[in-house]
């Protein structure tokens, strides 16, 4: 799955959030975000899901334009927050209807389900309770889970490891590595979390005010983290 | 939990008690402007100007119409003074004054939330905002009848300290009535049933008060008299002629509920502030709705919505209460006997009142996880589909409760068939349009006071679905009576017939607004959370 940004630009007011001329993300790569609070991670996720409008500019996903057609949901996995959630349902409920939604049989539904095991750790599923009543790390569970479900070719996640307690962080860190390599699916993730986001992705991409103003490819970057830390440090005033 | 007991103040030094008070006024003073700038800078007045300024509009309109009609009325000549009519029939402008406070939002346990965990008492916080009830500019929209009506006719008879002393208490009695209002809104937060409590007062009230001789004659006797009409009567010229006592009756009623209000918000505080969480739930497979397909899946879906959350739960028995109560009215009460246009609104008020309640909001509710719904294909489609579906489904209240007024041979069983079709059909359709101008998200689990979020668009459209198909009922019913049932069938057939059609309309032109749509519901999620 290839997906392509160009000549994007997207302001709110005079504030400009999104100034991409041309960004590219190629098959099975595994894409780290990161960047200060309005660097704008979320606000290029939801213009690659067609969430907002860009100003100017078009995104392609495997050659269809998100704008123009909703082909690209049949093979797109997102969770980005709680907005994605039907919270009166619980997980199991919740689960149901996007299996049922997606034409996944129970059976499948079960299924995958159970390779989730590990890092639900037993606290999303047989609790009854709905979803509002779970506790923030446990609701970012089940919207990530929900995306992965139906197995799509582009995941995009928005700061995943956000809320989650450290036993959850490294089970998301190794089931983003192990989906990606199980299925050469796309994946790109944001987050202020640098350890993780490094250790995971093949590409670090570093945002600010919208632009992209650093592209890290791990194979030819070995020393990433502290070229990274450097410049987080150099911001501090 | 007990009531915490705060100093009011963070004092550095004792104050004594003058100074006391005039920072206690000054607190009074800051909160009032704080609300005051609240409300005028609300978000959805915010967002969209051209709504405000069509509030202000409205408004200016509104009291224009007052004072012309106060103008008018007071010139009319009677066989009794037209003041004493105004007075002995000021339950019904109480009724009505209610019912225009309907908009009003917050309770005073609510608005406290914001101030908490501010050095300030939570009673003294009540206080403020019980007194600002009294201070409401609501409160003085009807002096825009009764100064300019007293003008016309109360001041030829009682001069203008009569017309003075008339207004002042008319203004207390509307104090009063607020007071009343509140007390309401703060049960009806507790229990739905309270909906029941002001609408049988006032019906009893008026209708046994100033109505109905039988009644009144059977209570006093042989004389021919209307307690209600005449209490109220001599209340206002007692008034008028400037007894000071008059006022020790509705001030004492004004006290006694300042009193009871105050004790019952008090209590509500933390019920409002508390975030209380649901016990375990108890999932239901509704297994006779997965032969639907997707469509069933949605319609599982709006069912636990009503089911589970309390705004949409509400909405939904509010329109069963209503129109049960409107189907009864038509079969078992003479009000609307002999009257043809009553038959048409009574007929048509009984099959739309469940739909308009709950589709003129169609997808605010939605709005709270309307990503989620963006990111998949063609959800909104089949969401849209099950929403119709379901409340093509929920006509069959309606349609059994009007039979008993078939039964009773006060309508015909075709009348009945054609009104079902109709509003299937055609006022369905209609309503679905909200889909497209909707984008303001409804909180699934605030207080019924705490939604206010009706766009002009969303107005405009339930008054028009209420109307059109009385209208077109009643003129089908003038022209032709024996087609009319007939023609509302037909018409309402070829609505569903073309269901595919409006609705993937209706789903293009949603998906056209879409950014402009995510955008509304998702800044109105963010305030409302």
């Amino acid at each position: 799955m290839k997906l392509e940004l160009t000549n994007i630009k997207k302001t709110f007011g005079e504030k400009v959030a999104l100034d991409i001329d041309n960004y590219v993300v190629n098959y099975g790569e595994v894409i780290g975000l990161v960047g200060n609070n309005g660097a704008g991670k979320t606000t290029m996720f939801r213009v690659i899901l067609d969430l907002i409008k860009p100003d100017n500019g078009e995104v392609s996903i495997d050659g269809i334009n998100p704008a123009q057609s909703e082909e690209w949901k049949q093979f797109t996995g997102a969770y980005v927050d709680s907005g994605f959630l039907i919270d009166y349902l619980t997980p199991e409920e919740y689960f149901s209807f996007i299996a049922k939604i997606t034409n996944l049989s129970k059976e499948e539904l079960d299924e995958r389900l159970k390779s989730f095991e590990g890092f639900m750790n037993g606290e999303v599923l047989g609790q009854n309770t709905l979803i509002r009543n779970l506790s923030m790390g446990n609701k970012q569970k089940v919207g990530i889970i929900a995306a992965m479900l139906t197995r799509p070719k582009l995941l995009i996640l928005d700061e995943p490891f956000n809320f989650l307690d450290p036993t959850s962080q490294l089970a998301m860190k190794n089931l983003i590595e192990s989906y990606n390599k199980e299925t050469g699916a796309t994946v790109i993730v944001s987050s202020h979390n640098l350890v993780h986001t490094i250790d995971i992705c093949t590409r670090v991409t570093l945002l600010e005010h919208g632009r992209v103003i650093k592209d890290y490819d791990k194979e030819s970057h070995k020393d990433i983290i502290h070229e990274i830390e450097d410049y987080f440090v150099g911001n501090v005033k | 939990m007990g009531n915490v007991k705060s100093t009011p103040f963070n004092l550095d030094k004792p104050l004594n008690s003058y100074s006391r008070y005039v920072r206690l006024w000054k607190t009074f003073r800051l909160i009032d402007k704080c609300k005051g700038i609240s409300e005028r800078r609300h978000p959805m007045f915010e967002r969209n100007r051209a709504m405000k300024w069509m509030g202000y509009l409205f408004t200016a309109f509104w009291l224009c119409y007052l004072m012309f009609f106060g103008v008018v009325m007071g010139n009319i000549e009677a066989p009794v003074e037209i003041f004493d009519t105004i007075n002995g029939w000021l339950p019904i402008i109480l009724a009505l004054d209610f019912s225009t406070r309907l908009m009003l939002t917050d309770t005073p346990a609510q608005e406290v939330k914001q101030f908490k965990l501010m050095p300030l008492s939570t009673s003294f916080l009540i206080n403020v905002f019980l007194i600002r009830r009294a201070t409401s500019f609501m409160n003085i929209v009807w002096l825009f009848f009764f100064v300019p009506f007293g003008l016309m006719c109360v001041v030829n008879y009682y001069g203008f300290i009569g017309l003075f002393t008339w207004c002042l208490s008319m203004w207390i009695i509307m104090v009063a009535n607020a007071y009343w209002y509140l007390l309401w809104r703060t049960l009806l937060n507790r229990n739905m049933m309270y909906l029941i409590l002001p609408v049988s007062i006032y019906a009893i009230v008026i209708y046994f008060g100033l109505f109905d001789d039988d009644f009144t004659q059977s209570f006093f006797g042989n004389e021919h008299v209307q307690p209600v009409y005449w209490g109220f009567l001599w209340y206002g010229r007692w008034v008028m002629e400037g007894n000071v006592q008059a006022y020790l009756i509705p001030i004492s009623i004004i006290a006694l509920l300042y009193i009871v209000n105050y004790n019952i918000q008090i209590r509500s505080v933390y019920r409002e502030i508390a975030d209380v969480q649901e016990g375990k739930v108890k999932s239901r497979e509704m297994v006779f709705l997965n032969r639907f397909g997707i469509i069933g899946e949605y319609i599982k879906l709006d069912i636990k919505s009503i089911m589970r959350n309390g705004t949409i739960r509400k909405s939904f028995i509010t329109g069963v209460v209503c129109t049960v109560m409107l189907t009864s009215l038509s079969a078992f009460t003479p009000i609307y006997d002999g009257n043809l246009f009553m038959k048409a609104y009574i007929s048509m008020y009984c099959f739309c009142c469940l739909a308009v309640i709950q589709l003129t909001s169609l997808m605010c509710p939605e709005g709270n996880y309307i990503d989620g719904l963006m990111a998949r294909k063609e959800s909104v489609l089949s969401l849209l589909k099950a929403k119709f579906y379901f409340n093509l489904a929920m006509m069959i209240i309606p349609f059994c409760i009007f039979l008993l007024s078939v039964i009773v041979g006060k309508s015909s069983f075709i009348e009945s068939i054609g009104c079902l079709l109709f509003t299937a059909g055609v006022v369905l359709p209609f309503l679905m349009q909200m889909a497209v101008y909707n984008k303001s998200t409804v909180p699934l689990n605030a207080k019924l006071t705490r939604v206010r979020n009706n766009s002009s668009m969303q107005v405009y459209i339930s008054i028009i679905a209420l109307f059109l198909p009385m209208g077109v009922m009643y003129v089908l019913m003038v022209l032709i009576p024996t087609w009319a049932p007939w023609i509302m069938a037909g018409l309402g057939i070829i609505g569903i017939a073309l269901e595919p059609l409006w609705m993937r309309n209706i789903y293009n032109r949603f998906m056209a607004r879409r950014y402009a749509n995510m955008d509304g519901f998702r800044n109105s999620r963010e305030f409302l959370s």
